[in-house]
């Protein structure tokens, strides 16, 4: 803060406090910011046990649709591949097609895990 | 990292987006200086304590950081919420122990006979012992707007109280220093 010059008076005392501001104004670190980083709360992550269940889940989840709805589901992957690549599959075809996506997806699920 | 050209606010952001402790380690470097040392002005000295409330200052800081809008300066924010952790040590343990109060003659090394620097060095400590004598609220003004640097108005939002009541504590504790380092003035 700026000294008041318009109180001669009070010099010597503003000129004591900013001495004594200047002369205490360094403390060193001496591991200070070390204890407060070990003191901060543990990063937020899902527990282990949590990721392969929410994944298993939603493999029921879809083994059930499956399940339960086989001819809409053949009828839906069958309309769809006949709108984008212009033919019908046959139900082999579907199958090894479904295959080679889960596959790819256990490998990715399963390289993603690899940290645990 | 180069730490000197990246902001407090580029700091702040990447702990925020990317939970980054390293950008708040780097923080912590760059005020816990101030910080601990307005503290030991606030505990009139007692560095253990001091260091105890700096440390929860910056716990809360971290817990607390995306209340942080930018309206003031970090550092700003860092002596409110130190400000605070005092307050609350203080209505907690009621009363701080105080450094040694036991004066002598503070005038003994204020005559003109004395060298320069010791003059500096004894005028220093018989500050210290005045500042004891202060209200927590006239030290903690004084402490806000000479140790820390601050405009009356940015020690108004550390201390949460209006400008004006910041001017009264400092026009106090001067009166108050003036009076018990009287001896210290010049004459005339």
């Amino acid at each position: 803060m700026a000294m008041d010059p318009t109180n001669s008076d009070d010099l010597w005392l503003e000129q004591a406090l900013t001495a004594d501001a200047q002369a205490t104004a360094y403390v060193a670190d001496d591991g200070f910011t070390a204890t407060v980083l070990s003191r901060l709360p543990a990063p937020a992550t899902l527990p282990a046990w949590r990721r392969p269940v929410v994944v298993l889940l939603w493999l029921m989840a879809a083994g059930a649709v499956a399940a339960l709805l086989p001819d809409l589901f053949y009828a839906l992957f069958r309309g769809i591949s006949a709108l984008i690549v212009g033919q019908q599959f046959t139900l082999s075809q579907i199958a090894v097609a479904l295959l080679l996506v889960s596959a790819t997806t256990w490998s990715t699920i399963v390289y993603a895990m690899r940290a645990e | 990292m180069s730490s000197a050209a990246v902001s407090d606010a580029q700091l702040i952001a990447r702990v925020l987006v990317q939970d980054d402790r390293h950008a708040f380690g780097e923080l912590v470097r760059r005020h816990q200086s101030a910080v601990r040392a307005s503290l030991r002005k606030l505990t009139a000295g007692n560095h253990a304590l001091a260091d105890d409330l700096a440390q929860e200052t910056f716990l809360l800081a971290f817990r607390n950081l995306r209340s942080f809008r930018q309206e003031a300066k970090f550092s700003t924010w860092l002596y409110r919420i130190a400000y605070n952790a005092f307050l609350a040590e203080r209505r907690k343990t009621k009363e701080l122990p105080l450094p040694d109060s036991d004066d002598g003659d503070p005038s003994a090394l204020a005559a003109d006979t004395a060298p320069p620097l010791a003059r500096t060095v004894a005028l220093g400590i018989d500050l210290q012992r005045a500042m004891a004598v202060l209200s927590d609220a006239e030290r903690a003004a004084i402490v806000q707007c000479y140790h820390n640097d601050l405009s009356h108005e940015e020690a108004a939002f550390v201390l949460g109280c209006p400008v004006g009541t910041v001017k009264t504590h400092i026009l106090r504790a001067k009166q108050k220093l003036k009076a018990r380092l009287g001896a210290w003035a010049p004459e005339g």
